[in-house]
C-alpha cells in the first residue's frame, strides 16, 4: 500500500479523502489556492502545498503544478476527488508518465468514455441498452436536421464531449433545431474545444438511476447496486437515495448486470458509476459511465458498509477485489442532501461570505461530509458544495425522518444555504410517494419561499440577543469562552 | 421596550415587559402574548421557553441584521427603523428602485447594455458570475440606462448599484434626445 497520496482537490471531498487515508495510516499531502489558505482540506492533511492563484487554472487545473508538488512531497498516488481533473485524460497519462498512481481508470478508459458518441458506440455492441439516436458527432446543421427527423420530437441535443448540461438542449419542434444546434454548439466549443454534437431522442420526465461499480486491475468487476438521482435543479443532483424507489427486484438485476457488462466492455478499472435512464413504462437506456467517485457515493457506503475510498486506493495499489458479488448485501435506506451556499429563494444564486455560526447534526445514522468550519470564508471561485448530509435508516419514512431531524438541527449562519428548502422537498407529498423524476423541482417547487413559520420564536431570540447584547456590553465585554456554567449564564445573583 | 421588525416579508410590532437576563418577561408579538424565558448559551445558541415550550434558536449579527436560525428555517430580522442598506428587494420581482445590484458577491463577466441604451423591465443588463454559475442580472423596471458603474472583471457586492436606470417620460417615449 501506498505510503504517502496527495489530494488533488479541495472542500469536503478533500476531507473525506484524508479521513480514510489516516485510517489507512497513508500520509496525505494537501494542496491549495491562495484563496483557500485556510480551508478545512488544509488544516486536515500532514503536509499542504500552495498551487497558486485563486483561478482553478492557477490551482487546482494545473496539472504542472500539482505533479511538481507530488513529487517534491514523494507522494507515489495522486486521487482527484470529484470534478477539477478527476475526469481529464490528459492528466492521467501525466501521471502515468510520471510513475504516479492515478488513483481511478487509466487514461485511455477516461477518453474512451469521455467521448460520448463513442461509448454509446461501445455500449451497444456490448449488448447495453442505449436511447435511441445518433452513433456518430458532426458540426453539420443539414445533418443534424436529417438526423432528428428519423430520431423524432422531442429531441435532445447533446455535445460529443458533454458533461454537467453543458452544450444540452431539448427540441421540441424542428423549427427551432437550428438555433438550438448553433447555441449547443458554440457552448461546446467553449466549455469542452469541441463543437461535436449528436442527438438523442428525449425520454418524458425520466428517472436518473445509477450503478456503482468496482473493477480491480485483474478483470474483477462487481457493481454496488443504484443510486436514484433524479432530483435536479440546473442539470445538478440535489438529493440522492438508495434504494431508489422506482426499481423493482427484477429490474434492478438486469440493470446491475448491464453496469456490469458496461464496465467489462470498456476494460473498467477502479471505481466508477454507470448512468442510466429510466423512462416510465421500466425501460433503461445507458445514459454515461463517470470515471470518478460521485459525489453522492455515501449513501452506498451506508447501506453496503463499504470504504469507496479504500477499495479505490486498494485496486489502485494493484491489490485484487477481495469482493464477490454475493458478498454485498445493501442494508436499509440512505438518502443524501447536498448542502450548498445558495440561495433558494433567489433561483439557487450563489451565496458566498463568512460562516458566523455553525452547529453540526448528530445522532443515530447521521453522517456529515463537511468542508466548512465556524469562521471560514466560503470563497467566490469555487462550486458552492458546503457539505453533505447522509442518513441511513430501515426504510425509505424512517431515512426521510430522520434526514428532516438532521436539517432542522443543522445551522449554518452567516451565509444562506438550500437547507430550508430541502426540509420543504422531504415533507412534500410528492417526495414521499417516490414521484423523484428529473422534472421534480420545477414541477413541484419552483418560486419556492421559505414558510413563515415559528417567526414568533424568531422575534423572541432577537429580543434575548438584544437583551444579551446590552448587557454584555454594561459588564465590559469579554464574553466567557467554551460552554458556560450556570455561575456565568445565570447572570447576577445573590444568596 | 418596543421593537419594528422585519421578518419574512412582514413587519411585526413587539413589545416587552420586563429586563434582565434569566428573568421570566411578557413579550406582545403581534397582537398575541407570550410568556418568555430564556437561557444564552454559547456565542449565538439560545435556549428559549416559550409559553413553556422549549425552543433552540441561534442567532447572527450582520451588518443587514439579525440573521436567525429556527428548526431548519433561516430568517433575517431588521430593525424597521433602520434605513435599509441599499440590499433591496431582489431585483425583476416589482417596479423597484431603478438601480440594478447583484443579489451576492460576484464578478462581472459581460455588460449587455450602454449609457443612454432604452430598456424595458426584465431585459438582461449585466452578467455575473458567481462560484462557477453565471447570472443575468435584469431591468426591474423600463427606462433609460442613465450610468454603468462596472466594467468586465470587477469584483461587487450587494449594495453596489452597477446599473442606474431612469424614468423614461411616456411623451418622450421613441423621441431621441440629444439627436
Amino acid at each position: 500500500m501506498f505510503k504517502k497520496i496527495l489530494i488533488a482537490n479541495r472542500g469536503e471531498i478533500a476531507v473525506r479523502i484524508i479521513r480514510t487515508c489516516r485510517e489507512m495510516e497513508i500520509e496525505t499531502v494537501a494542496v491549495y489556492s491562495e484563496a483557500d489558505s485556510a480551508a478545512a482540506h488544509v488544516l486536515e492533511a500532514d503536509e499542504a502545498v500552495l498551487l497558486g492563484g485563486s483561478e482553478s487554472s492557477e490551482s487546482y487545473l494545473n496539472m504542472e503544478r500539482i505533479i511538481e508538488a507530488a513529487k517534491q512531497t514523494g507522494s507515489e498516488a495522486i486521487h482527484p476527488g470529484y470534478g477539477f481533473l478527476a475526469e481529464n485524460p490528459e492528466f492521467a497519462a501525466l501521471c502515468e508518465k510520471n510513475g504516479i498512481s492515478f488513483v481511478g481508470p487509466p487514461a485511455r478508459v477516461i477518453r474512451h468514455l469521455g467521448d460520448k458518441v463513442l461509448a454509446r458506440k461501445t455500449m451497444k455492441e456490448a449488448g447495453v441498452p442505449i436511447i435511441p439516436g445518433m452513433l456518430t458527432g458532426t458540426t453539420d446543421l443539414k445533418v443534424l436536421a436529417q438526423e432528428a427527423d428519423k430520431t423524432g420530437y422531442p429531441v435532445l441535443v447533446k455535445a460529443v464531449a458533454g458533461g454537467g448540461g453543458k452544450g444540452m438542449r431539448v427540441v421540441r419542434d424542428p423549427g427551432s433545431l437550428e438555433q438550438a444546434c448553433i447555441e449547443a454548439r458554440s457552448e461546446a466549443e467553449k466549455a469542452f474545444g469541441n463543437g461535436a454534437l449528436y442527438l438523442e431522442r428525449c425520454l418524458e420526465r425520466p428517472h436518473h438511476v445509477e450503478f456503482q461499480i468496482l473493477s480491480d486491475h485483474h478483470g474483477h468487476v462487481v457493481h454496488l447496486f443504484e443510486r436514484e438521482c433524479s432530483i435536479q435543479r440546473r442539470h445538478q443532483k440535489i438529493i440522492e437515495e438508495t434504494p431508489s424507489p422506482s426499481l423493482t427486484p427484477s429490474l434492478r438485476e438486469a440493470m446491475g448486470k448491464a453496469a456490469i457488462s458496461a464496465a467489462r466492455a470498456s476494460g473498467y478499472v477502479n471505481a466508477g458509476t454507470v448512468e442510466f435512464m429510466l423512462d416510465r413504462k421500466g425501460g433503461f437506456y445507458f445514459l454515461e459511465v463517470n470515471t470518478r467517485l460521485q459525489v453522492e457515493h455515501p449513501i452506498t457506503e451506508m447501506t453496503t458498509g463499504i470504504d469507496l475510498v479504500r477499495k479505490q486506493l486498494e485496486i489502485a495499489a494493484g491489490h485484487p477485489l477481495s469482493l464477490e458479488q454475493e458478498d454485498i448485501i445493501p442494508r436499509g435506506h440512505a438518502i443524501e442532501c447536498r448542502i450548498y451556499a445558495e440561495d433558494p429563494e433567489a433561483g439557487f444564486f450563489p451565496s458566498p461570505g463568512p460562516v458566523l455560526l455553525l452547529r453540526e447534526p448528530s445522532g443515530p445514522g447521521i453522517r456529515n461530509d463537511c468542508g466548512i468550519y465556524r469562521g471560514f470564508e466560503v470563497p467566490v471561485e469555487y462550486d458552492p458544495i458546503l457539505s453533505k448530509l447522509i442518513v441511513a435508516a430501515d426504510d425509505r419514512e424512517a431515512a426521510r425522518r430522520r434526514m428532516i431531524r438532521a436539517l432542522e438541527t443543522y445551522v449554518i449562519l452567516g451565509i444562506k444555504t438550500t437547507i430550508p428548502f430541502l426540509i420543504d422537498l422531504l415533507n412534500s407529498e410528492a417526495f414521499i410517494a417516490g414521484h423523484t423524476d428529473t422534472g421534480f423541482i420545477e414541477r413541484y417547487f419552483s418560486n419556492w419561499t421559505q414558510r413563515a413559520e415559528d417567526v414568533h420564536i424568531a422575534c423572541a431570540a432577537y429580543l434575548a440577543d438584544e437583551l444579551e447584547l446590552t448587557s454584555t456590553t454594561a459588564r465590559s465585554q469579554k464574553a466567557p469562552a467554551g460552554w458556560p456554567t450556570p455561575w456565568q449564564s445565570l447572570g447576577e445573583w445573590r444568596l | 421596550m418596543k421593537y419594528r421588525l422585519d421578518i419574512a416579508g412582514q413587519t411585526v410590532e413587539m413589545e416587552a415587559h420586563g429586563t434582565g437576563k434569566g428573568e421570566a418577561y411578557h413579550v406582545t408579538i403581534g397582537n398575541q402574548v407570550y410568556h418568555i424565558r430564556y437561557l444564552a448559551l454559547e456565542g449565538g445558541c439560545y435556549h428559549l421557553f416559550v409559553n413553556g415550550r422549549a425552543a433552540e434558536a441561534f442567532v447572527a449579527r450582520t451588518e443587514h441584521g439579525k440573521q436567525v436560525f429556527v428548526k431548519g428555517k433561516c430568517f433575517l430580522l431588521r430593525d424597521a427603523h433602520r434605513p435599509l442598506l441599499r440590499r433591496g428587494k431582489r431585483p425583476g420581482l416589482q417596479d423597484g428602485p431603478g438601480e440594478v445590484t447583484p443579489p451576492m458577491p460576484a464578478v462581472v463577466v459581460r455588460i449587455l447594455v450602454q449609457e443612454g441604451d432604452l430598456v424595458e423591465k426584465g431585459q438582461g443588463l449585466v452578467v455575473v458570475t458567481a462560484m462557477k454559475m453565471e447570472t443575468t442580472l435584469v431591468a426591474p423596471r423600463g427606462g433609460k440606462v442613465k450610468k454603468i458603474n462596472a466594467a468586465v472583471n470587477d469584483k461587487v457586492a450587494p449594495g453596489d448599484i452597477l446599473v442606474e436606470i431612469e424614468e423614461e417620460e411616456k411623451e418622450e417615449e421613441g423621441v431621441e434626445e440629444n439627436g
